[in-house]
C-alpha cells in the first residue's frame, strides 16, 4: 500500500503520523517549550528547528525518504481556495514565505515541511483542505456593510473528511448530498454541503454559535459601543471574542466534559450557560438549513465535543426535525490529511494546483 | 354586542407624528403631521418636543372639529422603557417620569404615553400604551451571547408583532396562546420573532446589530472585522454607528433605502441590486431557520408582515427558501394605530387585563 508520512504543525508541537494505505503506522508528536517558541520573532523562523526535529524522528523510526509515496502537511490560512488535495508548488511556497497569506498561522508551514522531505526523495507533497478553503456563494458573501465582507474560514479538513465518510456511509457520491456539518471543537464551524461544497459558514472566529473558547455571535451595536466605552482595550475585547469568550468567560472553563459533569451535578448556572451553547448551535444549524432550502440528506455531528454524548444529545433534541443526524467524533487530522492524498493517488479525484 | 368606544391614538415617529380616531374598530379619521428636521432640531431631548407636538395635536383636532369631549379614551404608542411582558398598560406616573427622563433610552415614541396621558388627565379620561418596543418575554438561555458584558436584548417591533400574530391566530382558527409562529416584520429594520404559544420566546434586536440586514440597518456583520474596522480608525464612532443603524444595509450598498426602487432596479436587469435583493432575503431566511430550530420544528406557520411585504419579489424569494418549514400567511403594511385601538378595546372589552408598569 501508499507509505504516506502526515506532518501537523500546532503552536506547541510538531505532529507526525505514518501510514501504509488507511492503516496508521505509528503517531508522534515532538513537544515544544512555550519559552522556545517565544524566542522566534516569526512561524517562519521556526522552520529549521521544527525540520531537524522531524528529521531525527525519522531517523529514530528508521523511515527513510525514498521509503515514502508521498508527504502531506496540514495546509494553513492561505489565498482562497477552492476545497480539496493541492500539490505543494513554488507559487505556494513563495507566498508562504513572502507572508501572502490570510493571516499569521503555523499552520502554514506545513507545506514547507511536507516539501523539505518530499524534495529528498524526489516524491510529491501535498496539502489537503486548508481553513481558507472558500466554496461561498455570492450571496453568502454580503454582510450588511460594505466595508465588511463575509469570509470562509472553516474547519474545512475535518468538515470535508467527515462529509467523505457520511457519502461512504450511504454509498452515494458525495456530489448528490446535501449536507450540514457542524465542527464542534474549541471553535465552531457549521457548514452547508452542497454537492461537495462549503457553501457558507459561520466562520468560527466571525459568528456562529458560541464555542468553549469563543463569543463569536455577538449584537454589531453593542459590540460597537463597548468598543468605543473605553471600558476594555482593543487587546481584552479581541480576546474575549476568540479565546477567552463562551463558556470559559462565563464558567471559568472551556472543558467542556467538566462543564458536563457540572450540569449533571446540578449547576445550575452551568446548565443555562450549557442550553444556551447548545440553543445556539441548533439556531445555526437552522439557519443553514435554509441555505439548503430544507433538502438535507443527513446532519452530521463531528469534531472533540461530538465525543461528548451528554451534549450530542442535547442538539439532537432540537435539530432532528430538520433530517437524521450522525455522529463522527473527533477531528482526526492526520487521517484526514492521508485521505485526502488517497484520494488523489488512486485517481479518485484530481489533484489541484495552487 | 360591546360598546363602540371612541378612541385617539397617537403615533410620534422620528419625523412626524400620526393620529387617528377609532369608533370602534374602525378608523373614522387618520392624519399624519409632519415635522421638518429645523422644527425637530430645536429641541435637544425628544421630551422637549412634548409641548410643540401636542399643541399641533390639539389644534389639528380642532381644525377637523373634532369634539374633545366625545373621545373616550387615549392610546399613546409605548416606548423605551424597561423590559416587560406583552400587553396593554394603563399609563401610570412611574412611566412618565422614566420617559421624560429617558431612562431607557432616547425615542420619538418616548412622547406618546406622555402626550397620551396630558391629554388623558385634562379630559378626565384613561390613557394606555401597548406592546412596546421593550416587550420582553425571551427566554433565559435566549439571553446568553457567549459575552458577559453584552446579554442579547429583546427590543422589537413588538406592536406589530403582536397584532398580526393574533389576526394570523383567528384565520387559522386557533388561540395564540396555542400555536407557534415565527412573524418576520420587514421594515426598514427586520425583526423575526420566534412566537411559542403566545410568547416571544427569541428574536433578533434589529436595533443592536443583530439578524440580518434590511434597507437601513447592518444586522449582525463579523465580531471580529468589526473590531478591526473599529481600530483602524477608518471610521468615526458616530459613522460606525450609523453605518450599523440607519445607514447600513441595503442604502449602503445601493444608495437608496427605498425598496420599491430597488425592486424595479432588479426587475430591469441590474445585477448588483438583485445580489443584494437576493442577499437580504438569504439572510432572512437564514434568521427565519434559526426560529424554526427554537421551536423544534413545530411550527403553525410563518408570518409575513411590515411595509417591504407588499414586495412580491422579494416574497417569493423568501417563500422559495423558508416554505418547507410551514405554511406562509401574508399580512403587509403596519397597521400601528389600529393595533394601539385594538390593544385597549380588548382591554375595555373585557377581553384581557390592563397591566400596570412598575418601575424595578
Amino acid at each position: 500500500m501508499e507509505k504516506i508520512l502526515a506532518i501537523n504543525p500546532g503552536s506547541t508541537s510538531t505532529k507526525i503520523a505514518l501510514y501504509d494505505g488507511e492503516e496508521e503506522v505509528w503517531t508522534e508528536k515532538i513537544s515544544y517549550k512555550k519559552d522556545k517558541i517565544n524566542e522566534f520573532d516569526s512561524i517562519i523562523d521556526q522552520l529549521d528547528m521544527r525540520k531537524s526535529d522531524i528529521d531525527a524522528l525519522l531517523k529514530e523510526k528508521n523511515v527513510l525518504p525514498q521509503d515514502l509515496d508521498a508527504v502531506v502537511g496540514r495546509g494553513g490560512p492561505f489565498k482562497p481556495l477552492e476545497s480539496g488535495t493541492y500539490i505543494v508548488n513554488d507559487s505556494l511556497i513563495n507566498d508562504i514565505k513572502g507572508g501572502n497569506v490570510q493571516a499569521e498561522h503555523i499552520s502554514n508551514i506545513g507545506a514547507l515541511l511536507a516539501n523539505d522531505i518530499a524534495q529528498k526523495a524526489g516524491i510529491p507533497s501535498y496539502f489537503v483542505d486548508p481553513v481558507s478553503v472558500d466554496e461561498f456563494e455570492p450571496v453568502a458573501r454580503i454582510s450588511g456593510i460594505p466595508e465588511i465582507e463575509r469570509k470562509s474560514l472553516v474547519h474545512a479538513l475535518n468538515v470535508k473528511a467527515t462529509a467523505y465518510k457520511e457519502a461512504k456511509r450511504v454509498s452515494k457520491p458525495l456530489d448528490e448530498l446535501n449536507l450540514i456539518v457542524a465542527h464542534l471543537g474549541g471553535g465552531i464551524s457549521i457548514c452547508p454541503v452542497k454537492s461537495g461544497k462549503i457553501v457558507d459558514t459561520n466562520n468560527a472566529n466571525e459568528g456562529g454559535p458560541f464555542s468553549p473558547e469563543r463569543a463569536v455571535s455577538l449584537p454589531s451595536s453593542s459590540l460597537a459601543k463597548l468598543c468605543f466605552s473605553g471600558k476594555f482595550s482593543y487587546k481584552e475585547i479581541k480576546k474575549r471574542i476568540v479565546g477567552n469568550g463562551g463558556l470559559s468567560a462565563y464558567l471559568g472553563t472551556n472543558n467542556m466534559q467538566e462543564v458536563v459533569k457540572r450540569v449533571k451535578s446540578g449547576d445550575n448556572k452551568a446548565a443555562l450557560i450549557f442550553d444556551a451553547m447548545v440553543y445556539q448551535i441548533a439556531k445555526e444549524i437552522g439557519a443553514m438549513a435554509t441555505v439548503l432550502f430544507g433538502k438535507i440528506d443527513s446532519i452530521l455531528l463531528t469534531g472533540g465535543m461530538a465525543a461528548e454524548e451528554f451534549l450530542v444529545n442535547a442538539i439532537k433534541e432540537r435539530i432532528s426535525f430538520l433530517a437524521p443526524v450522525v455522529v463522527y467524533p473527533g477531528e482526526n487530522e492526520m487521517e484526514s490529511l492521508v485521505m485526502g492524498v488517497l484520494r488523489v493517488l488512486r485517481k479518485e479525484e484530481n489533484v489541484k494546483e495552487y | 354586542m360591546s360598546k363602540d368606544y371612541i378612541v385617539l391614538a397617537i403615533n410620534p415617529g422620528s419625523t412626524s407624528t400620526k393620529i387617528a380616531i377609532f369608533n370602534g374598530k374602525h378608523a373614522v379619521f387618520t392624519k399624519t403631521i409632519s415635522h421638518s428636521a429645523e422644527e425637530i432640531a430645536q429641541f435637544n431631548k425628544i421630551a422637549d418636543q412634548y409641548h410643540f407636538r401636542a399643541e399641533l395635536i390639539e389644534n389639528l383636532l380642532k381644525e377637523e372639529e373634532i369634539e374633545l369631549k366625545s373621545i373616550d379614551v387615549i392610546v399613546g404608542r409605548g416606548g423605551l422603557l424597561r423590559p416587560i411582558p406583552s400587553g396593554t398598560y394603563k399609563v401610570n406616573e412611574k412611566m412618565i417620569e422614566e420617559l421624560r427622563q429617558a431612562k431607557y433610552g432616547e425615542h420619538a415614541s418616548n412622547l406618546g404615553a406622555i402626550i397620551a396621558s396630558d391629554l388623558g388627565k385634562r379630559l378626565g379620561i384613561p390613557s394606555y400604551i401597548v406592546d412596546p418596543v421593550v416587550v420582553d418575554e425571551m427566554e433565559p438561555l435566549a439571553r446568553i451571547s457567549g459575552m458577559p458584558e453584552i446579554p442579547r436584548k429583546s427590543i422589537f417591533h413588538a406592536l406589530n408583532q403582536k397584532a398580526v400574530a393574533r389576526k394570523a391566530a383567528r384565520e387559522l382558527g386557533k388561540k395564540y396562546e396555542e400555536i407557534n409562529l415565527i412573524v418576520i416584520h420587514l421594515g426598514g429594520g427586520v425583526s423575526i420573532g420566534a412566537h411559542k404559544e403566545g410568547r416571544v420566546v427569541d428574536v433578533n434586536n434589529a436595533l443592536s446589530g443583530d439578524g440580518p440586514f434590511s434597507p437601513e440597518r447592518s444586522g449582525g456583520v463579523p465580531a471580529n472585522q468589526l473590531l478591526d474596522l473599529y481600530i483602524s480608525g477608518k471610521m468615526k464612532e458616530k459613522e460606525l454607528r450609523k453605518r450599523l443603524v440607519g445607514n447600513g444595509g441595503i442604502v449602503a450598498y445601493l444608495g437608496t433605502n427605498d425598496m420599491r426602487k430597488v425592486e424595479d432596479l432588479v426587475k430591469e436587469g441590474d445585477e448588483k441590486a438583485a445580489l443584494y435583493h437576493e442577499a437580504m432575503a438569504y439572510q432572512i431566511a437564514k434568521e427565519i431557520g434559526a426560529c424554526a430550530a427554537v421551536l423544534e420544528g413545530d411550527v403553525d406557520a410563518i408570518i409575513f408582515t411590515g411595509g417591504l411585504a407588499y414586495d412580491e419579489l422579494f416574497l417569493n424569494k423568501l417563500r422559495k427558501r423558508v416554505a418547507w418549514i410551514s405554511k406562509i400567511l401574508v399580512f403587509p403594511g403596519e397597521e400601528e394605530m389600529e393595533s394601539l385601538a385594538c390593544g385597549v378595546l380588548r382591554v375595555l372589552w373585557g377581553e384581557e387585563p390592563a397591566k400596570e408598569y412598575k418601575s424595578d
